[in-house]
């Protein structure tokens, strides 16, 4: 029985670690998929399992399961994600008489969103890929799968093109760039974090993707992806973001502090650390005034259209 | 020659004893002690011998030690101590007055880092919040200054990969009892928003009075014209240099990367280079113990120093 929308502790215990347990499998199974998409196919097979007697315990239960994959990976997508995920599934006539069928159109509705979005990367890459012209020079900035994606595309499409990859510390996922850009053939060079305003007289493009789409346009990505920004501006250099639209979030920072602190740091630093002052963030949030286009499965849009797809989106 | 190679060995171990004895002293005084020491120890039998000797001794110990300083203070020593009347018949009493000229000269740079750091400490205010780069022994020096007036201010340092020279400055300033905090090169735009000031050292201040240094500094003073926070160069006079770059390209290899790696490696395009250059456009501000310039004023400093 469900309490005031709360399950009881003992099912509460239980199905978490079922759930995390699922996420995490899915995770492993394809290291390729993003981890927002993980979250909702663990979304969408908890709503199969799901035993409530009443819809709204249903939706309940769902933002719980939404809640805990937060705690687990604390990405921005992962929470808009699972927020799209919930409306979507809603956004239909759930009248029925019977709670089973209102449960399988939910399903339905589950699947198909699922497949909408995993087809949005490849989306995003034939949008993206003919701004790259033959003899360009792209820098990127630490390890984004939807950029790799792209440049896959171009590189495909025959394109010569070099890459700068910055090391992004303290993980340095951009040597994990490097390397994916290796296999494929595109000659990559990793520059410091420090050498972005460097090397930016040489590039004729930056390409970053997101971790998240804000309202106003704005992206909230890998720490450094503002300064890069700053820097492309100050040298004219069209700066361009690569996302999915699930991405996009119902949020509005004005400015750096206006980020909220659960995605700020990795999960594990907000279960383990109190003192967060101590930590390094591992996100920034670049605004809207800095960034030339957006390449979306939505379309390529000015980061002022942003606004109306993401109302749109979540009506 | 071999005659030439002794001398170079011991001019390059001199110079190490220089630098391990102080560790505080900037490179470049370590680099003219020890020209003054090859001076004293030289057995030409020409002024113009004496000369090349000299240029020369520069050369082998930019082969040392790479950064600009060195250069330029290697240059303006020689032209220092050439700068007198060098008509006495005897060679002994030309090289006794140059001898002198070259310690007044030494003299005169030893005490640089003190003018500058009495200069700069008044723009520290009270509970400030002050952003710098890597390790500087200036910068250092002029936060002390700050500290012993009793100012209360924090510090963010940036780590500055790749030797991560960040965390020494970071330990220095925690031995001072200033509350420091060591940020990733990346997070520079990200804290920009905290801070009210930035001060940075330089290796070395151009002829358009941009200033050589760190990798890391140029993208630091673009984010603050970004953020409108005023930026600060403190740096001593030998460091003027007589290079004009217009952008990232124009300086030289043989100061962009370090002594070993362009003595070792052939391809320098895949290495890392140590330093970058900021233009004049981007600085407020710079402290130096000729006084506290504009950007514009380097040009005639600079002019007056080397004429």
């Amino acid at each position: 029985m469900y309490n005031g929308g709360v399950p009881r502790p003992s099912v509460l215990l239980e199905s978490w670690t079922e759930l995390v347990e699922y996420f995490r499998t899915q995770m492993r199974t394809d290291p390729d998929m993003a981890s927002a998409v993980a979250a909702i196919r663990t979304l969408l097979e908890f709503l199969r399992r799901d035993k409530g007697e009443t819809i709204l315990g249903l939706r309940e239960s769902l933002k719980w399961a939404t809640d805990c994959l937060t705690r687990v990976d604390s990405s921005v997508a992962v929470s808009s994600g699972g927020e799209l995920f919930l409306r979507f599934i809603s956004l239909t006539s759930l009248e029925h008489q019977d709670l089973a069928r209102c449960k399988k159109v939910m399903e339905e509705r589950g699947e198909l969103f699922l497949e909408k979005i995993s087809l949005s990367r490849t989306k995003v890459a034939k949008l993206c890929h003919t701004f790259i012209k033959d003899g360009a020079k792209i820098l990127t900035h630490s390890y984004s799968r939807v950029v790799l994606r792209v440049l896959e595309k171009a590189a495909a499409e025959k394109k010569r093109f070099t890459v700068y990859v910055t090391e992004s510390q303290p993980d340095t996922a951009g040597r994990q760039m490097a390397e994916a850009l290796r296999r494929l053939g595109v000659p990559v060079t990793v520059v410091l974090d420090a050498a972005v305003g460097y090397v930016l007289e040489k590039v004729d493009l930056v390409i970053v993707g997101a971790e998240g789409v804000v309202e106003s346009g704005g992206i909230i990505n890998k720490i450094g992806t503002y300064q890069m920004a700053v820097c492309s501006k100050a040298h004219n250099k069209p700066f361009y973001v690569v996302a999915e639209s699930f991405k996009f979030v119902r949020l509005y920072p004005l400015n750096q502090q206006d980020v909220p602190d659960r995605f700020k740091y990795k999960a594990d630093t907000l279960n383990n650390v109190s003192e967060l002052s101590k930590e390094h963030p591992v996100i920034d949030y670049t605004p809207p005034s800095l960034i030339t286009l957006l390449f979306t499965d939505l379309g390529v849009l000015t980061p002022s259209a942003v606004s109306d797809e993401l109302i749109k989106l979540y009506l």
